[in-house]
C-alpha cells in the first residue's frame, strides 16, 4: 500500500455513516416491494415462446417461430388432423376428378375476417395467386408450383387444375398454406405491407392479433365470430425468449406454459413440480449427406459400409437421451401410413462394415491411429480421408457429429470435423456441392413424396444420388392416389434404400414439449401442427 | 491481492493447462455416450460432461485454448495499440490527426458487436476470435502510448539522441520502447482478463472457439442444459476463468502501484 | 472566429469518423460468404432465390449496391429489414428507449454504489474495508456476465419464485409499476455490477490521491473543518476525471447489454444487434452500427467542446 495516513480520515466518519445509507435503504425498499408483489398467472391465458419476431403472413413466413404463429391466425382449407391425415378446415367438403387433376373446394358458408368483412372464393384465389408469384416474396412457390390454373365459379367454390396428378396436393393445403384477406393489401405487393406483416395481421383464425411490440410479446384475443369450436381459452401471448435456457428458466418459473426443448436440457425440468413432459413424433429425418459427385463415396458398397458403422443407439441414448426413433430410411415413423415398420431397422455392424470396404478394395493399414488396426487405404495406398461438416450453435447435432466421426474413424476412415454457420454451411457449401459429408436434416410435409429430394437432378438432391429404380418409383408415389397401390410403392423404395443408400439416415427426432401440467386439450402432435388446434386447447 | 499471491496463481494455472496433460493422459475429446454428465469417479476426477469426456482432461485442454486466446490476442491489441501510438505520438500533425480519427472511429463503435459481426459472417475459426478479440481491444493502448510518447518526445534523452542523428524509428524502439515496458505491463496483464472474458461471451452467442475444441468459455455454454441436474459442470470452467481473471487483473493493480509509487 | 472554425473542424472530422466506420462495416458484411441467411434454406428453389435476391437489390454489383445505399441514407432512408420487411431505421429506433431505460438505471446504480463506497474505501487505504472493496470489484470484473445472468435467474425465478425470469412485464399487468421494477431489477443488477466495479476503482483512487495532494494538506494545517475538506478539495478532483470514464463506459455498455438482453429476453437494441448480425440482416446491421457510431460521435463532440470551453488552451488533433 502506498504511504497510507488513515489516522485523520476517520475520525468525522461516525457522525455521517447514518446519513450515507439512505441509498442501501432505497435499494431494499425496492426489493421489498418488487419481490412482495405477486404475478398472478392469469387462468384463460396461454404463453408460448418464441425466439424471432414472427412475419405474420403464411406466404411469407420462412422460420418456425412465424410458422407456429399463423397456424393460429391463419387457418387454410385443411388442416392435419391427429394422425396427420387431412380434414376440412374452411373448405367444409372437396372432390378429385377421376384423372387426379382437377380438385373442386366447397367452401364453409358465413366465415368472416378478423375485420367482419366475409370470407370468399376470391381470397383464395388472390393467396394462390401471390403464392404462385415468386416475385411477391413467396417462399411456397415450390409446393404448389404444379398448379396450371385457379377458378372461382362463384363465391363459395374454389378449383384448382394441375399440371399433372400430384397425390401429395392435400397435404400440402393444410400445411403451411394460410388464406390471407384480398382487401387487406389494396393492390400492394404482399411483402411491402408491412402494418399488417408485423402488428395487424387479419385472418379468420380462433385468435386475432390486438397488440404487437417488436421484440418482446405478441399478444392474441379470442375470435368472436371464429367458425369452429369455440376456444376455452381467451388470450394467446407469444412471447419472445431467445435463450433456451431463459426458457426452460421461464417455465419452471411459471411465466411460460409450453415450450419445446432440446433433449439435453430435459432433465433440468423431468422432476420439476407442475410440469409435464410428452414427445411427439414429427416428420423429420436427420442423416449425414455425403455427396457422391465425389468418386470416393460414389461406390454402393462404401455408403452400405458407412451406413452400418454407425453405432446410431448410442448416439439415440446419449445424446438425444432416448428422445428419437431408430431408422429404416429416409421416410419418417411419424408418417405411420407409410414407414416401412416391416423392415429391420439399420443395424451397427462393424464386422460387415469392414468386409465391404474390403470388398470395395479398401484395406486397414498396420499399426497407425487407434482403436485396433491403421487407417483405411486402396491399392495406391491413399487414405480414406473426408470432412463432416455440422451447423455450429445446436448441441444435439454437434455431439451427433461427433460420435459419427468416432465411429467412422474405429472403421479407418481418416475423417475430420469442422463447424460452421447455418446459412454459410447451406449456402457455399451443399448447395453447389463442395463438401464430403454434412450432418443436416429434412422437415418434410406429412406426405411421403420426396421426389424432389432424392430424384435424378432434382433441386433438393444436394447428395446427388441417382438410381433409375428409385427414380420411376418417386415419380409413381407422387402420381399415385390410391392409397394401398400409394404404400406399396414407397415400401418398395425404403426397401431400395437398404441396398443403395442415399444418405446415412441418423435418427427421427422426438419434438419434447415440456408444458404446464394445468394444460390440457394439447392434440399429440408437434407443436406446430397441435397448435391449429388452438381452440381446444385450455386450463385444468 | 498481492503481486506474489496474483504470479503465483498465474503460474499454477499456466502449469495446470500445459503440464496437466503431461501427468494424466486422459483424451479430452473422447465420448462415452453410455455414461453423460457422471459423477465423480477413479476414472473421472471431477465426473464427465454432457457427451461424456472427461471433465478434468477437458479443463486442462480448455486452459490450453483460453490462455492462448488471451495472451495471443493480448498479444495483437498491444501490438496494434502500440504501433498507433507511437507513430501519431511521434509524427504528430497529419499523421497523428488521422490515426486518431481511427482510433475514435474504432473506440464509437461496441467491440462487442464487431466481433460478433465479423465471426458470424468469417466462421469462428481459432486464429480469427483471437484476431478479433485482439483488434477489438487495442485502442486504450494506443491512447495510453501515444499520451506516453507526447510526454517523452521532448524528453533530454530523446532530444540528445536526435542530435546524435538518429532516425525516428530507431529512437522509438530503442529508447521509448523501453520507458512504456511499466506501462504496458499493466495494460497486458488487464488484456488477458478481458481477452477470456470476451471468449466466454462469444461462446455464449454461439461465436467463440468452436467444439470439439474445448475452451474454459464454451464448456461454461454447453453446461447450460445440466444447471439444474450437475451445475458442477458450469461450476469447474467458471472458477478457472474466475481465477485467471482474478489473477491477471491482480497483477495488473500491483503492477500499476508500484510503477505509480 | 477561432472557436468556430475550432468546433467546425471537430464536426467535420466527427463527420468523417462516421463515412469509416460505415463503409468498413459495409463492405465487411457484403463481401461474405454464405449472404443473406434468409437466403440460405435448404429447400428455397433457384426460382424463389433469383426472384428474392432481386427484391432485396443483392443481384446488382457491389460498387452500385454501395451506391444505393449512401444515396438512400442521404435522403433518410437505411432500407428493409430483410428478417422483418420494416424499415431499418424506425426497427432500430424503436428498441433505443428499451435499452436507453436498460443502460440508465444500471448507470446510476452504479454510480450510487461505486461513488460512496470509493469514497469510504479512498480514504482508508490499507484498511479492512479497503482490500475488501478491491476484492470485491475485481470479482465483479472477472465474473462472465451470461452466466452470472443466468445463475441469478436460476435462484431467483426458477427455485425461488422471487422474481420474473425475463421480459418487460407479466401478461395481463402490462401498466403496473410494481411489475415493471421487478421485471428490472435482475438485468439492472446484471449490467451494473461490472461497470459499478469499474467506477469504484477509480474514485478510489482518486480520493486517496487527492487526500494527500499539498493542498489538502495545506487546507488542514489551516484547521478547516474534515467535511469542508473533503468536499471543497478532494473530492472535485477525485470526481472530475469520473466524467470522462463515465462517456467511455458507453460503448461497452452496449456490448454489456446485448448479452444482459438475451440472457433476460429484453427488447433492447442490444438484442436486436446480436439477432441482426446472426441472421445477416444486412439493413439492420449497417442502421445499427450507424446509430451507435453517430451517438459516440456526438458524445465525443459534446465532451471536446466542453474541454474546449473550460480550458481553451486545448487544440487537439
Amino acid at each position: 500500500m502506498t504511504g497510507a495516513r488513515p489516522g485523520d480520515w476517520t475520525r468525522c466518519d461516525d457522525r455521517r455513516l447514518g446519513r450515507r445509507r439512505w441509498p442501501i435503504g432505497l435499494l431494499a425498499l425496492i426489493l421489498a416491494v418488487a419481490c412482495t408483489a405477486s404475478s398472478p398467472a392469469p387462468p384463460d391465458t396461454l404463453r408460448l415462446a418464441l425466439i424471432n419476431d414472427p412475419i405474420l403472413n403464411p406466404v411469407l413466413a420462412p422460420d418456425l417461430g412465424s410458422v407456429m404463429v399463423n397456424k393460429v391466425i391463419f387457418p387454410g382449407l385443411v388442416r392435419p388432423d391427429e394422425r396427420l391425415r387431412p380434414e376440412p378446415d374452411l373448405a367444409e367438403s372437396w372432390t378429385a376428378s377421376p384423372d387426379g387433376k382437377t380438385w373442386t373446394f366447397a367452401l364453409r358458408r358465413g366465415v368472416k375476417w378478423h375485420d367482419g368483412v366475409p370470407f370468399s372464393a376470391g381470397d383464395v384465389r388472390f393467396t394462390f395467386e401471390r403464392i404462385l408469384d415468386p416475385r411477391s416474396g413467396s417462399l411456397l412457390w415450390s409446393d404448389f408450383s404444379v398448379i396450371d390454373r385457379i377458378e372461382t365459379p362463384d363465391s363459395l367454390t374454389v378449383r384448382f387444375v394441375l399440371k399433372t396428378r400430384f397425390a401429395a396436393f392435400l397435404t400440402l393445403l393444410g400445411y403451411n398454406a394460410g388464406i390471407i384477406p384480398e382487401h387487406a393489401f389494396h393492390g400492394r405487393p404482399i411483402y411491402e405491407a408491412a402494418d399488417f406483416n408485423r402488428r395487424r395481421p387479419i385472418g379468420t383464425g380462433p385468435f386475432r392479433v390486438v397488440d404487437a411490440v417488436p421484440g418482446a410479446s405478441l399478444t392474441l384475443e379470442v375470435n368472436p365470430d371464429y367458425y369452429g369450436a369455440k376456444p376455452r381459452l381467451r388470450r394467446v401471448v407469444f412471447k419472445l425468449v431467445p435463450d433456451a435456457s431463459a426458457q426452460v428458466a421461464q417455465l419452471r418459473a411459471g411465466e411460460l406454459d409450453l415450450v419445446t426443448l432440446e433433449p439435453a436440457s430435459l432433465p433440468g425440468v423431468e422432476h420439476a413440480p407442475g410440469i409435464t413432459i410428452r414427445e411427439a413424433v414429427v416428420p423429420q429425418h436427420y442423416y449425414v449427406a455425403f455427396n457422391q459427385r465425389r468418386p470416393l463415396l460414389k461406390p454402393v458398397l462404401v455408403r452400405r459400409a458407412l451406413d452400418l458403422a454407425v453405432n446410431r443407439r448410442a448416439i439415440v441414448e446419449g445424446v438425444l437421451k432416448g428422445s428419437a426413433d431408430l431408422p429404416v430410411g429416409t421416410i419418417p415413423v411419424a408418417l405411420p401410413d407409410w414407414f416401412a415398420d416391416s423392415l429391420e431397422r439399420v443395424p451397427y455392424d462393424t464386422a460387415r462394415a469392414r468386409r465391404l470396404l474390403a470388398e470395395a478394395g479398401w484395406r486397414r493399414g498396420a499399426g497407425g491411429g487407434g482403436g485396433g488396426g491403421g487407417l483405411l487405404r486402396n491399392d495406391i495406398g491413399e487414405p480414406f480421408r473426408l470432412t463432416l461438416l455440422v451447423d455450429k450453435g445446436n448441441p444435439s447435432r454437434e455431439q451427433a457429429a461427433l460420435a459419427v466421426l468416432q465411429d467412422l474413424r474405429a472403421v479407418g476412415v481418416d475423417a475430420t470435423m469442422q463447424t460452421l454457420e447455418f446459412a454459410a454451411l447451406v449456402r457455399d457449401y451443399l448447395q453447389p456441392g463442395r463438401y464430403d459429408a454434412i450432418l443436416i436434416w429434412w422437415t418434410t410435409p406429412p406426405d411421403p413424396d420426396q421426389y424432389s429430394y432424392y430424384a435424378t437432378g432434382q433441386i433438393n438432391n444436394n447428395v446427388a444420388w441417382s438410381n433409375p429404380r428409385a427414380d420411376s418409383l418417386l415419380l409413381a408415389g407422387r402420381g399415385e392416389t390410391d392409397t394401398v397401390r400409394r404404400r406399396a410403392i414407397y415400401l418398395a423404395f425404403q426397401a431400395l434404400e437398404r441396398e443403395d443408400p442415399p444418405v446415412l439416415v441418423l435418427y427421427y427426432p422426438r419434438e419434447v414439449q415440456a408444458m404446464s401440467s394445468r394444460l390440457s386439450g394439447v392434440p399429440k402432435l408437434g407443436v406446430r401442427d397441435a397448435l391449429r388446434h388452438v381452440e381446444a386447447f385450455g386450463f385444468r | 491481492m498481492p503481486r506474489s499471491a496474483s504470479a503465483l496463481l498465474l503460474v499454477l494455472l499456466v502449469l495446470f493447462a500445459w503440464a496437466g496433460p503431461l501427468l494424466r493422459r486422459t483424451d479430452p475429446d473422447a465420448l462415452d455416450l453410455r455414461h453423460t454428465v457422471a459423477p465423480r469417479s477413479a476414472a473421472h476426477p471431477l465426473g464427465t460432461d454432457e457427451s461424456g469426456r472427461d471433465v478434468l482432461a477437458r479443463l486442462m485442454a480448455g486452459g490450453r485454448v483460453s490462455l492462448t486466446v488471451g495472451i495471443v490476442a493480448t498479444f495483437v491489441a498491444l501490438l496494434l495499440g502500440t504501433l498507433v501510438g507511437a507513430v501519431a505520438g511521434w509524427r504528430g500533425g497529419w499523421v497523428e490527426s488521422l490515426l486518431m480519427r481511427g482510433t475514435d472511429a474504432a473506440m464509437a463503435v461496441p467491440p462487442l458487436f464487431v466481433a460478433l459481426a465479423v465471426l458470424s459472417i468469417y466462421g469462428s475459426r481459432l486464429w480469427l476470435v483471437v484476431g478479433v478479440i485482439g483488434a477489438t481491444s487495442w485502442t486504450g493502448v494506443g491512447r495510453l502510448v501515444r499520451a506516453e510518447v507526447l510526454a517523452l518526445r521532448e524528453a533530454e534523452f530523446v532530444l540528445a539522441a536526435r542530435a546524435l542523428g538518429r532516425g525516428g524509428a530507431g529512437i522509438v524502439l530503442r529508447h521509448l520502447l523501453p520507458q512504456l515496458v511499466p506501462t504496458l505491463t499493466v495494460a497486458a496483464s488487464v488484456g488477458v482478463a478481458w481477452a477470456i472474458l470476451t471468449e466466454s461471451a462469444l461462446s455464449f452467442l454461439g461465436l467463440g472457439v468452436q467444439p470439439p475444441r474445448a475452451s474454459w468459455g464454451n464448456m461454461l455454454t454447453g453446461a447450460q442444459a445440466s444447471l439444474y441436474t450437475a451445475p458442477r459442470l458450469a461450476v469447474w470452467p467458471g472458477v478457472m476463468i474466475l481465477l485467471t481473471t482474478l489473477a491477471c487483473n491482480g497483477l495488473g493493480e500491483a503492477l500499476r502501484r508500484r510503477h505509480t509509487r | 472566429m477561432a472557436h468556430l472554425r475550432f468546433l467546425l473542424r471537430r464536426a467535420v472530422q466527427g463527420l468523417a469518423v462516421i463515412w469509416i466506420v460505415t463503409t468498413i462495416t459495409f463492405a465487411l458484411i457484403h463481401l461474405a460468404p454464405g449472404g443473406p441467411s434468409i437466403l440460405a434454406d435448404p429447400k428455397l428453389s433457384p426460382v424463389e432465390r433469383r426472384a428474392a435476391e432481386e427484391r432485396l437489390g443483392l443481384d446488382r454489383p457491389l460498387a452500385v449496391q454501395y451506391l444505393v445505399w449512401q444515396r438512400n441514407l442521404l435522403r433518410g432512408d437505411l432500407g428493409r429489414s430483410y428478417l422483418y420487411q420494416t424499415p431499418a431505421g424506425r426497427t432500430a429506433l424503436a428498441r433505443v428507449p428499451n435499452t436507453a431505460l436498460l443502460a440508465g438505471l444500471a448507470l446510476l446504480l452504479s454510480l450510487a454504489v461505486a461513488v460512496p463506497a470509493g469514497i469510504y474505501a479512498g480514504r482508508r487505504p490499507g484498511s479492512a474495508a479497503d482490500r475488501l472493496l478491491g476484492l470485491g470489484s475485481f470479482a465483479a470484473l472477472s465474473v462472465p456476465t451470461f452466466w452470472f445472468g443466468i445463475v441469478l435467474i436460476i435462484l431467483f425465478a426458477a427455485l425461488w419464485h422471487l422474481l420474473p425470469a425475463g421480459g418487460t412485464s407479466t401478461p395481463g399487468l402490462e401498466g403496473s409499476p410494481a411489475d415493471r421494477v421487478r421485471h428490472l431489477l435482475l438485468p439492472v443488477l446484471v449490467l451494473a455490477v461490472p461497470v459499478a466495479a469499474e467506477f469504484a476503482r477509480y474514485v478510489r483512487s482518486g480520493v486517496a490521491t487527492a487526500a494527500h495532494a499539498p493542498h489538502v494538506a495545506a487546507a488542514r494545517a489551516r484547521g478547516l473543518d474534515e467535511r469542508l475538506i473533503l468536499r471543497r478539495h478532494v473530492l472535485r478532483n477525485a470526481l472530475l476525471p469520473l466524467v470522462t470514464i463515465v462517456g467511455l463506459q458507453a460503448p461497452l455498455l452496449a456490448g454489456g447489454a446485448a448479452i444482459t438482453e438475451t440472457v433476460f429476453s429484453w427488447p433492447g437494441m442490444g438484442r436486436l444487434g446480436v439477432e441482426a448480425a446472426l441472421g445477416r440482416d444486412y439493413p439492420v446491421v449497417m442502421a445499427i452500427t450507424l446509430g451507435v457510431a453517430a451517438a459516440v460521435v456526438a458524445i465525443n463532440l459534446v465532451l471536446d467542446v466542453v474541454y474546449y470551453l473550460v480550458d481553451p488552451r486545448v487544440r487537439i488533433g
